[in-house]
């Protein structure tokens, strides 16, 4: 009796091991990568295999995923491996993104390397929103002038090098506002800065933070984007801009309702003028880095840190645009093209640069006196020469758009 | 050959009463096995797991997913643990409903009362050493039960803590006593509980003269049946670990008692579901105390089985105590089950 007892006990456990190496067996072969830059295997792969490399910048093999995703590096169960992640799939969110992009060697360094882009974008105009809540709130009469008070977020600066640039802006809450205007102004119309989803029609068009701009969704759906560039689209920047207004009767956002078919028809609004390379260029083929990352100070509004106009890639009739030609192999033009290879520029080569000394990289002196821009987004090719020694008549002193457009807009 | 410790709790021949199934309900040597289970896999968990606040997690989720078998080696020591602690109620259950802690068995009873405290303690630290998220709620609230025991209760927070709040050098605390200090304690009683098992004259089981069965079975028979019983209990432990991971989590970032899974171990569940009756003195440490005290207790305090019940299930005589201890059972049982509820 004993013996027989033995017998199927000891088949029901050799069952049970045969059952368990079978188990194992049909578990999921975790794929191993062990990033350069913090020697530590991730599995993260073993699922995530067919997601292309996010950009030429941050090559797999050096930043692996957790660095700036977060989550739990060895987990095969995707609960698990997802629950610690940094900002969603968004590790770019401002609430995160000093962990996720941060570091002295990374995005939140030394601005005399260029390396501070964490710190201008916090305290930009396009994070803190601080000139509209300032004159929605002055409208309404919850405060006696426009100075910026409040923004989207806290935010506060210790060295303000710029003349228009303010020390600190408190949080805008508008559960504690006292006008019903205010409080609906706060539920519907802060929808556009870098901290806010994208809501209504466009919730799927762009994310928050630095992936606002620098991660096109274009026509795939925003769960399915993993990508990082520097050369947005103009579309991207419609994704804020230009596509609708706000009834401050109503206080709610008016989407458009046109269905644009061509780039001009894209800008719609009635009164705008537009010469033509202000829509056969790309935003950012002409407004730069500060003007949309902000230049470190707090500001309140847009006329206090953009500064690009016509004469600064046309010159004026009696200077030409500000230019510098390249000596020095570490200049921020090479690594800002490295990003972004549409210009093969080389040593010796002559491009323009901003009032502010900022490298307009993709536009080059010919030797001819004119110039050729590459497209940063379309890498078309564009030729075109500086005011001086042309038929212009401009007042050398009036450098406002509107003034060039008199002449130069495009009949709608 | 000269006598051992195997010979000692192998004799040549015992009565088959004491050996048999129904009565014994193998409990007692299903918790040898399971204890030699969880050193064999504690040990070799320790080649890998790193006690201090930042790694224990990952070392964790290393042991779990990227060791060879070592899913299977964590599963089976959380499994294993877990149905000790069980097994261990069982045995407890069984020595009381069947009177076995009579005299001269009464020292033996307060060994394995002893011994039953340690398994809650072990298993409380080892759930303890996860340090991630699911553990939070345990640790801070289990340690801060200590602070509100009247006169010791900052000095036993300071003594286990090891500073005024939960941290590394809590951590290794915990690793300590479980690893070694709980270890070392729950290994001197366990040879010493089985040690006076025989001494006591093995497994109570009624007189002689009493006896429905008189047969005598021999060591072989003896250790056959143990084997048996190990294949089994191993076969179930083998498939719990295969198809019932144990839990894991993120690490802790920072330590609070409000994480999402804010939860004790399931054996303190019910101390759980008390606490919410208000002063967490008497709910989570006095009435605790008291059950326990009690239970180990039975032996002196609740009439002694006579003679003739000894080794029987449910003898007339001892019903106070078992009376007392179902009421316990269930009502431990039912506050555990009305915890478990999800919260609406």
């Amino acid at each position: 009796m004993t013996n027989r007892f033995l017998f199927i006990s000891s088949v029901i456990l050799l069952t049970t091991i045969g059952l368990t190496w079978w188990f194992q067996s049909r578990q999921v072969q975790p794929v191993a990568i062990t990033p350069s830059l913090t020697g530590q295997i991730e599995y993260c792969l073993t699922c995530h295999a067919d997601l292309k490399e996010i950009s030429p910048a941050h090559p797999l093999e050096t930043y692996g995923c957790v660095i700036c995703h977060g989550g739990e590096r060895l987990a095969l169960e995707a609960n698990l491996a997802h629950s610690s992640m940094r900002g969603g799939n968004n590790p770019s969110d401002l609430s995160v993104v000093e962990q996720s992009c941060g570091g002295s060697n990374c995005h939140n360094g030394d601005p005399t390397e260029d390396h501070d882009h964490i710190q201008r974008v916090m305290t930009s105009i396009q994070s803190t929103y601080a000139g509209a809540i300032a004159n929605v709130r002055y409208t309404f009469g919850a405060q006696a002038d426009l100075s910026p008070l409040l923004g989207t977020v806290a935010v506060s600066d210790t060295s303000i090098p710029s003349q228009t640039g303010i020390l600190h802006l408190d949080a805008f809450d508008p559960i504690i506002e006292t006008n019903p205007f205010l409080q609906t102004f706060g539920a519907n119309c802060l929808t556009c800065h870098l901290n806010s989803k994208a809501v209504g029609d466009l919730k799927d068009t762009r994310f928050t933070g630095c992936a606002a701009c620098h991660t096109p969704i274009g026509e795939n759906k925003a769960g399915e984007v993993h990508t990082l560039t520097t050369a947005m689209p103009y579309t991207q920047c419609n994704t804020c801009h230009n596509r609708g207004n706000y009834d401050l009767r109503t206080m709610t956002f008016i989407e458009r309702s046109d269905q644009p078919v061509t780039r001009f028809e894209s800008y719609y609004q009635p009164i705008g003028q537009f010469t033509q390379c202000e829509y056969s260029l790309d935003c950012l083929d002409c407004h730069t880095r500060t003007e949309a990352m902000g230049d470190g100070d707090i500001h309140a509004n847009e006329k206090d840190f953009e500064y690009v106009q016509c004469r600064t890639c046309h010159g004026t009739l009696t200077e030409l645009p500000l230019m510098k030609t390249l000596t020095d192999p570490d200049d921020l033009a090479f690594r800002l093209t490295q990003l972004n290879p549409v210009v093969d520029l080389q040593l010796g080569d002559t491009i323009l640069v901003t009032e502010q000394g900022e490298p307009l990289w993709n536009i080059r002196l010919l030797p001819d006196g004119n110039y050729e821009l590459i497209g940063k987004a379309t890498h078309q090719l564009f030729t075109f020469n500086p005011v001086m020694g042309s038929g212009c008549t401009q007042d050398g002193q009036d450098q406002s758009s509107a003034y060039c457009h008199e002449c130069h807009a495009v009949e709608r | 050959m000269r006598p051992n410790f195997y010979q000692h709790i192998h004799p040549p021949t015992i009565p088959a009463a004491q050996a048999r199934w129904r009565y014994t309900l193998g409990a007692g040597g299903t918790a040898i096995f399971l204890v030699l289970v969880l050193v064999v896999s504690g040990a070799l968990e320790m080649f890998f797991y790193i006690p201090s606040t930042g790694e224990a997690a990952i070392s964790i989720q290393t042991i779990s997913f990227l060791v060879p078998f070592g899913g299977l080696v964590r599963n089976l020591h959380f499994w294993a643990a877990q149905l000790l602690l069980i097994v261990s109620s069982v045995h407890l259950i069984r020595v009381v409903f069947t009177g076995s802690y009579a005299p001269p068995r009464r020292f033996n009873y307060l060994l394995g009362m002893g011994l039953f405290v340690l398994v809650i303690l072990l298993d409380f630290t080892g759930y303890i050493l996860r340090w991630d998220t699911g553990i939070q709620w345990a640790l801070v609230v289990g340690t801060n039960l200590l602070k509100t025991i009247p006169w010791m209760g900052n000095f036993l927070y300071q003594t286990l803590v090891g500073g005024t709040f939960p941290g590394s050098a809590t951590l290794v605390r915990f690793y300590s006593w479980h690893v070694f200090g709980l270890m070392l304690l729950a290994a001197i009683l366990m040879i010493w509980h089985v040690f006076r098992v025989r001494r006591d004259g093995g497994i109570a089981v009624p007189p002689p003269e009493l006896r429905g069965d008189p047969r005598r079975i021999s060591r072989n028979e003896l250790v056959h049946l143990e084997i048996v019983s190990m294949l089994l209990s191993g076969s179930a432990l083998l498939l719990l670990s295969v198809f019932f991971p144990a839990p894991i989590a993120p690490g802790i970032t920072e330590i609070t008692a409000l994480s999402g899974a804010a939860s004790a171990p399931w054996f303190f569940l019910w101390v759980q579901q008390m606490l919410k009756w208000g002063d967490p003195f008497f709910w989570g440490v006095l009435v605790p105390l008291i059950v326990l005290t009690v239970v180990g207790l039975i032996p002196y305090i609740f009439p002694k089985p006579s003679r003739q019940d000894t080794g029987r299930w449910f003898p007339t005589s001892t019903r106070l105590a078992q009376i007392v201890l179902a009421v316990m059972a269930l009502v431990i049982t039912a506050l555990t089950l009305i915890e478990l509820q999800p919260v609406p």
